[in-house]
């Protein structure tokens, strides 16, 4: 998802001819000099020399720093001395702006404005899908269903929709629907405008690119406070909230799309004398149109997961349900609000993705028809409904699950949870998990002297990556202690640390598997497929069903939430290896094991490492969010700045968990390091 | 070294193009300005100034109703230079003008004007629009003009016609073979009626079979129609069938311009000698290069040829009767061609150590 580092050509030939005399004149970068490759071979000094000597050169850095530090600096936590007390300022930003919501001009000509129009746009959807009546809703998602991907997909969305109102959580579920249609509507508006100005012009996309690239990596959960800072909690928030972290796809696949067209297309548009805005119109954009409906896909799954995220800012909707669900441990009334959630998003993505893949398949005459005949079907429906006064859907066809799903989990609570005889129980699991796992882990960072935790990032990132990463990474860890939330932030980190070592673990072995396996590998294909597209919320309710709340139930959930895509990365790069390589290695009489070890994981490296990456975000990103069922630590300084209005904590704990995703990503982030550098020349 | 361009008055010349760079990388343009600097060879200049010269003070004229064929190994430019024409490549310096008009001063609608009208392209990887049906991609160089729907349907349905693509003009570019898609493309430059078409190396992408399919249909085409060309390729072969007068590029520069019976039966220097090595020299030469005046009676007997006949030809009349062969011209005979002559030519045996008339 992230890591899409697709090269653009920028200039508008590429024949063979003029790639051999392009602009590869970049002064030889300085920085960047342990590895600049194939310069390398031309004058053989200290360049090369420093890159084969790296690790050594890092590991003797490290040991020379664990001395200094010491001897110098001593052990401990961060120091009270290097740290800035947030809290007052912040409280008294959040005061003013309290005091002038009604008043400033700012707020009274722009933000006001924003607000109002997010309020009654939200409303206006509302109240259409209330005036279509249920039957009117399942009828306009069964059509538009049947004429972008076909009956299948059509007889599942009218099936999800009818399963939503009889779980008795239809308005719920229009509440969620149209304040995802209006934050959807706005992000691909806001996107694709962005990735516009990214695709035309190389200036916006270098100042693009790296802010884009960041917010992807963050976690959902940060973007949270500083909207609601400026909005105060409600729909407007929440709509802007999930606009903001919805938007960035977008914006990053239409520039893509824009800047990876076929040059030759292009050129050939502009030699039959094309206008800038006619090779736009009928060459680059729709050229462009799988990465935009890629765009869009992923807006609209990154947009339900934020509505449902939101719920804690007043989004309501399925997402509010789930959460004062998990407030009071209900799961039988928590997973009722979380079974449409999960049909919603199953339905969205296949729709949309099916969408993507027909492209230009139907011609247009028959498709108009086709779309006049859903609207007319659609308003038929709508229109019977009303007359047989059946807008809403009948309580007594709804079916309450809350009760006996709490049976079936009060069931597993007794017996289950402790005192299953040779395996234990799953609380057990839990206890023991956290005894053993995460309370040694968390108390060994926070016993680590802080400049031992910067100088290890620091080593780590440059081991990976570049020293600008590590750069990044180290000041990204320092600002969590000038912050002053330094303990915290190593529990959170612990959690992170615990959970994707599981990830890594099972994910690795099962990405392996499915790859030397067909067969596995196409069992395993639907199960991840489902997973990948569930919001990180809904993660929460089995997690807390099975082993109740806690730090251990938080790391379980993002080891389930991660897994998905560590697997499918895992599985693609160990697949895509080389076969040439393959069969020369089976051809000198391999064996299954040593192709493995000496081939096909050497040559996924790349994707191996890009896994880690994913993974390493994909956790925190639940880790998180964990603070709503007693993770602690970050996440749960977050909710409760929420909570209690106390916007100078949680306003803090957001910083730090940006602070944390950017190091977290930095240290992990593969860069083209060993790629020679003039691959052009 | 100047290449050796045939002198030619402006009103004859579609393309002429004069003294002209193509540098890329910074400060391009103080290459060519700077006499010592545009001496310096490839390497030599990238390591002194970062640029590469694409296209090195190139002088030509293109002829109406020519082909002109720009043949080269890939990295010499040529592609570059034919992007130029129409400044699809802007270049660094120089002249080019079509019809007498400075293309170079042309503001941003005239040089559409230009590209819309009077020159249009085939690509080597097609540039057909893969969204679009095969007719809609012929007419594509027409919607830009803004011409009407029905229109340029009628048009493109003639074009497509044309270069054989009947039945397929609801396809769509994905579904066709790589000569096909050619054809697209070539129906898509025919139907803006162009004055002059440009090819950058149309057929280098496609199999040996199907290459000659479509040069075939491009001499067809010129014989119907007459339409000026400017050809780039990588393929002597192909640059000796196609072309009217080739110019041969290496390291940017033209380093002999003439006929196809020019360059092979004098090559300008060993880099052409060595390129124009293999080729069957009897099916390029005219029996001009093997012809020797009549001594005696031999104007009165032995099968006749004209001038244009190659030494191929000639060589199967010598040998069917076992006479020498005449070379005649309107009723007089301008030579004649023997064995000795002929062997000459396939041997290489350079011009001057024989008695021929070149």
């Amino acid at each position: 998802m992230t890591a899409t580092a697709t090269p653009t050509p920028a200039t508008s030939s590429t024949t063979p001819d003029t790639s051999a005399a392009p602009a590869t004149a970049t002064t030889p970068d300085t920085s960047a000099a342990p590895g600049s490759g194939t310069a390398g071979d031309a004058r053989p000094g200290t360049p090369r020399a420093l890159a084969r000597h790296r690790g050594r050169l890092i590991g003797a850095g490290v040991v020379l720093g664990l001395v200094l530090g010491s001897v110098l600096l001593g052990g401990g936590s961060w120091p009270a001395a290097l740290g800035v007390d947030l809290s007052g300022p912040l409280e008294r930003v959040g005061d003013w702006i309290v005091d002038n919501r009604d008043g400033h001009p700012l707020f009274l000509y722009f933000l006001g404005h924003v607000s109002n129009a997010v309020v009654v746009s939200v409303r206006a959807v509302y109240l259409l899908l209330l005036a279509l009546g249920w039957a009117g809703v399942t009828a306009a998602a069964g059509l538009v269903a049947w004429r972008l991907a076909g009956a299948r997909l059509a007889l599942t969305s009218v099936a999800a929709f009818a399963v939503c109102a009889v779980l008795g959580m239809w308005v719920p579920t229009m509440q969620t629907l149209a304040l995802m249609v209006v934050a959807v509507a706005a992000s691909v508006l806001v996107g694709g405008l962005l990735g516009l100005a990214a695709g035309l012009s190389d200036r916006m996309h270098r100042v693009l690119r790296p802010v884009l690239d960041t917010m992807q990596v963050l976690p959902a959960f940060a973007y949270l406070l500083p909207v609601v800072l400026v909005f105060g909690i409600g729909v407007p928030a929440a709509v802007l909230a999930t606009v903001v972290y919805a938007a960035p796809p977008m914006a990053r696949l239409t520039a893509l799309g824009l800047r990876g067209a076929d040059a030759g297309v292009v050129e050939a548009a502009t030699s039959l004398g094309a206008t800038g805005r006619q090779r736009l119109l009928t060459a680059r954009l729709p050229l462009a149109r799988k990465e935009l409906l890629l765009g869009l896909n992923q807006t609209i799954m990154m947009a339900l997961g934020m509505a449902v995220i939101a719920s804690v800012i007043g989004a309501g909707g399925l997402g509010d349900r789930v959460y004062q669900a998990l407030a009071s441990v209900d799961v039988g009334a928590a997973l009722a609000a979380g079974v449409p959630i999960v049909l919603l998003a199953i339905v969205l993505d296949r729709v949309t993705a099916a969408a993507g893949e027909r492209l230009g398949a139907a011609p247009a005459a028959r498709s108009r028809l086709g779309w006049t005949l859903a609207l007319a079907v659609t308003a038929a429906v709508a229109i019977a409904g009303r007359l047989a006064d059946r807008l809403s859907w009948p309580d007594g066809w709804t079916v309450d699950t809350a009760e006996p799903v709490n049976r079936a989990v009060d069931w597993m609570t007794a017996h289950l949870y402790s005192g299953v005889p040779v395996v234990g129980g799953t609380a057990d699991w839990a206890a023991r998990f956290t005894a053993w796992v995460l309370n040694p882990l968390r108390d060994g960072l926070q016993w680590l002297p802080w400049w031992a935790v910067l100088l290890t990032v620091g080593a780590l990132a440059l081991l990976i990556g570049t020293w600008r990463t590590a750069a990044t990474a180290v000041l990204a860890m320092a600002a969590i202690g000038v912050l002053g939330v330094w303990g915290p932030a190593l529990d959170t980190l612990s959690q992170v640390l615990a959970a994707v070592a599981v990830t890594l673990l099972l994910g690795f072995a099962l990405g392996v598997a499915a790859a030397r396996s067909t067969r596995l590998g196409r069992a395993l294909r639907p199960v991840l497929d489902v997973f990948q597209t569930m919001p990180q919320f809904v993660y929460l309710i089995p997690v807390v069903a099975l082993f109740g709340v806690g730090r251990a139930p938080a790391v379980a959930a993002a080891v389930v939430y991660a897994l998905p895509a560590v697997v499918r990365i895992t599985a693609q790069g160990v697949r895509a290896v080389d076969p040439a390589a393959l069969e020369s290695s089976r051809s000198l009489g391999a064996t299954g094991r040593q192709q493995l070890l000496q081939v096909q994981l050497p040559l996924a490296r790349p994707a191996l490492l890009l896994a880690v990456n994913q993974g390493v975000v994909l956790v925190l990103a639940v880790v998180v969010i964990g603070g709503l069922v007693g993770g602690g630590a970050l996440g749960y300084d977050a909710v409760f700045g929420l909570a209690q209005g106390d916007l100078a904590t949680g306003l803090v704990a957001g910083a730090a968990i940006v602070c944390l995703g950017l190091m977290l990503d930095r240290v992990t982030q593969p860069t083209q390091r060993r790629d020679p550098a003039g691959k052009g020349a | 070294m100047n290449a050796p361009h045939t002198p030619t008055t402006p009103a004859q010349s579609v393309f002429s193009v004069r003294d002209l760079w193509k540098v890329f990388g910074p400060k391009a343009d103080l290459v060519p300005a700077d006499p010592e600097l545009a001496a310096l060879g490839a390497a030599e200049l990238r390591e002194r100034t970062g640029c590469t010269a694409a296209v090195r003070d190139v002088s030509f004229d293109v002829k109406k109703g020519e082909v002109f064929v720009v043949m080269g190994l890939s990295g010499s430019g040529k592609s570059t230079l034919v992007r130029c024409l129409t400044r699809l490549i802007e270049p660094t310096s120089g002249t080019i003008s079509i019809d007498g008009e400075d293309v170079l001063s042309m503001d941003g609608g005239r040089l559409r004007e230009l590209r819309r009208h009077r020159a249009s392209m085939v690509f080597q990887h097609f540039g057909l629009l893969p969204h679009r049906t095969v007719l809609d991609n012929i007419a594509y160089g027409l919607e830009i003009q803004g011409v009407g729907r029905g229109e340029r349907r009628e048009r493109a349905a003639e074009f497509a016609a044309k270069v054989g693509l009947d039945g397929m003009e609801q396809r769509r570019p994905g579904q066709l073979s790589g000569g096909q898609q050619q054809r697209v493309g070539l129906a898509r430059a025919l139907a803006v009626d162009p004055e002059v078409l440009l090819f950058d190396e149309p057929f280098s992408a496609l199999d040996p079979l199907i290459r000659r399919d479509m040069q075939e249909e491009v001499v067809r085409l010129h014989r119907e129609e007459g339409r000026t060309m400017v050809f780039i390729t990588h393929d002597l072969s192909e640059a000796l069938k196609l072309g009217d007068r080739i110019a041969l590029m290496r390291d940017g520069r033209i380093v002999q311009l003439g006929t196809p019976e020019e360059i092979v039966g004098a090559p300008a220097d060993d880099y052409v000698r060595d390129f124009v090595r293999d080729v069957p020299r009897e099916q390029v030469l005219t029996v001009r290069s093997a012809m020797r005046p009549a001594l005696g009676d031999e104007h009165e007997s032995g099968p006749a040829l004209g001038p244009g006949a190659t030494v191929h030809e000639a060589i199967e009349a010598v040998a069917r009767t076992g006479e020498n062969a005449r070379v005649v011209e309107d009723g007089r005979c301008l030579g004649v061609v023997d064995q000795a002559g002929l062997l000459g030519v396939v041997a290489g045996v350079p011009v001057a150590t024989r008695k021929a008339v070149a």
